[in-house]
């Protein structure tokens, strides 16, 4: 019995995420929290959620100037490692400049297209779910549109479907109310 | 000509869905798995089990705990696979092998002693579907029906991908699909209810058919809400399909089904009547249970039924002959978890079927570490069976 496809595990091995997380500093942050407008933290995102986006970024699903290239040469283990460690990190709020009236006007919004059913109370996501609390407001903005345009590399559809209706001043006041609340519960 | 695309293809999705019920200031539609909730439940911590990102490695899968009838054996065919769903055979001994999330079609060499997995297509838009035949492998996304020519002999670069018919609905919920040769030749699949719980769209929630060459589309069987697995039976030539019942119901109904198609044009009943005899609370009012074709067999409560696969093999006992094989995935619209199984039914002239359990073990302690989701028979007559949850294949095999 010796199949082949690398031999991957889900047994992460955080030190050797935090080496092989050395590269992604410079956009991402020390430790995963990014300060750069338009890229994402991704510390203390779930395990699931930042391996599934790399996997999407190797094949071709999801891409990005910067991410793709990087990702075409990551191992299933590489992916696991660095979803591990990046899951271990504490995330931080990002600063934003945010409205109170679109910030209001986003807390109604995320309720009424039923945010929380996936991505859990405060929006700070679970396992191929994505935390949303916190997140650069730029990027969040820039995801949404993705998705209405149905060009974000969907796991399994929910996100593109779900993005549908948004219009862009739906987008934009989702992102400010995302964009304040606090990244950790 | 032929319109040709490249293997590794970035799905865009362009058109419309068919479900955007959506007026701008109101409540949106809930995701699909949380359509039909009744608000008294709005709280519930049920939610669809999720996919892990990769394969479990050998050490990670405990076998040793799938128990099988006295006389069987389990063992690991193959790993690495990741989120591995259907099983088709090339004419030259290739496996090939879908997945559903991972967007990926591989590919296994078994030299004996090893297999050896290739993926030969990615970022495919939901390719649960894959069937063979003449030396051509046809793959299955949610809106479209694709081929690869002489792909046995280019492994290592796959040839590109033809169309065969791509004016099949975008809709993403429940529009994976399954797909295989009938008896007549010609490739059968579905398309799901695009909804946990709706009255469809007329193009939606049934069994189609089309040539091999993407003429003559129709559809075979309505009323039936998402049918991710079917056989034919080897002698009858009728249709055997399971079909994943609605959600949110109740802890106990409604039952999924296995049902028999006797003749095109039947209707199962989705979304008016569940199980042969619960109308639906909201769609059946009006309706009656009698209107549509009763189900074969009650297979359960959120049990997940996908692989069907009658036994034509000659290693199992004699009394397997036709026999059929059923994959159950398991629930997640359930307190207490239910299949997680491979379920064996026993057609019987004039009587029920028989209806029993013939693998389980992938829950332990009410959680699951594997997911059976589709069978297949070995020229030997050993049964694979593949989980797409460990990304994985075992191998059932019979000793006197």
């Amino acid at each position: 019995m010796a199949a082949t496809a690398g031999t991957p595990t889900l047994a992460a091995d955080l030190e050797a995420g935090r080496r092989k997380a050395e590269p992604c500093k410079s956009c991402h942050g020390p430790d995963g929290n990014a300060t750069l407008p338009g890229t994402p933290s991704i510390a203390g995102q779930p395990t699931f959620f930042t391996h599934w986006q790399l996997i999407k970024y190797r094949d071709g699903r999801r891409k990005d100037p910067q991410m793709s290239p990087f990702a075409a040469s990551l191992s299933d283990a590489d992916m696991a490692d660095l979803a591990a460690y990046y899951a271990a990190q504490r995330p931080l709020p990002r600063p934003a400049t945010t409205g109170p009236v679109k910030v209001a006007a986003g807390r109604e919004l995320a309720r009424q297209h039923l945010c929380v059913s996936c991505h859990r109370p405060g929006l700070t996501g679970h396992e191929q779910v994505p935390r949303l609390a916190g997140q650069d407001l730029t990027y969040l903005v820039k995801m949404l549109r993705a998705f209405k345009a149905q060009t974000a590399g969907d796991l399994d559809g929910t996100m593109t479907t779900a993005a549908q209706p948004l219009s862009e001043e739906d987008i934009e006041n989702l992102a400010h109310f995302m964009a304040t609340l606090p990244p950790s519960p | 000509m032929p319109r040709i695309i490249p293997t590794a293809v970035v799905v865009v999705l362009t058109s419309v869905f068919a479900l955007v019920p959506y007026v701008q200031g109101q409540q949106a539609p809930p995701p699909t798995w949380k359509q039909g909730q009744p608000a008294s439940m709005a709280d519930s911590p049920l939610a669809p089990v999720a996919q892990p990102p990769a394969p479990k490695a050998p050490g990670e899968m405990p076998v040793d705990k799938i128990k099988v009838p006295a006389g069987f054996k389990v063992s690991l065919w193959a790993h690495g696979i990741n989120n591995a769903r259907v099983m088709t055979w090339g004419d030259k001994g290739t496996m090939f092998v879908s997945s559903r999330v991972a967007g990926n079609v591989y590919a296994i060499q078994d030299t004996g002693a090893t297999r050896e997995v290739k993926v030969i297509a990615k970022g495919l838009n939901l390719p649960n579907g894959v069937a063979f035949k003449n030396g051509t492998l046809y793959i299955a996304e949610v809106s479209r029906i694709t081929k690869m020519v002489g792909i046995e002999d280019k492994l290592d670069s796959p040839p590109a991908m033809e169309v065969v018919y791509d004016i099949l609905p975008r809709d993403l919920p429940h529009g994976w699909k399954y797909l295989a040769f009938g008896p007549d030749g010609k490739l059968y699949f579905n398309i799901g209810a695009p909804c946990n719980i709706c009255i469809p769209p007329d193009t939606h929630a049934n069994i189609s058919r089309v040539n091999p060459d993407g003429t003559g589309f129709e559809y075979v069987a309505h009323g039936v809400r998402n049918s991710v697995g079917f056989d034919w039976h080897p002698e009858t030539k009728d249709l055997y399909f399971t079909t994943h019942g609605r959600d949110w119901l109740g802890e106990d109904v409604p039952s999924d089904r296995f049902d028999v198609a006797q003749k095109k044009g039947l209707h199962f009943g989705f979304p008016y009547c569940h199980q042969g005899d619960i109308l639906d609370p909201e769609f059946g009012k009006g309706r009656s249970c009698g209107e549509f074709a009763p189900p074969l067999i009650k297979t359960g409560p959120h049990v997940a039924g996908n692989g069907v696969q009658f036994y034509t093999g000659s290693m199992f006992p004699p009394e397997y002959k036709n026999r059929i094989f059923l994959a159950q995935r398991g629930s997640w619209n359930r307190t207490e978890k239910t299949g997680y199984k491979v379920m064996m039914v026993t057609l019987r002239a004039g009587d029920v079927p028989k209806y029993e359990v013939f693998a389980e073990g992938w829950l332990q302690g009410g959680q699951p570490w594997g997911r059976p989701v589709y069978t297949q028979l070995m020229k030997d007559g050993s049964l694979l069976i593949a989980d797409d949850y460990a990304g994985a294949i075992y191998r059932v095999t019979y000793q006197r």
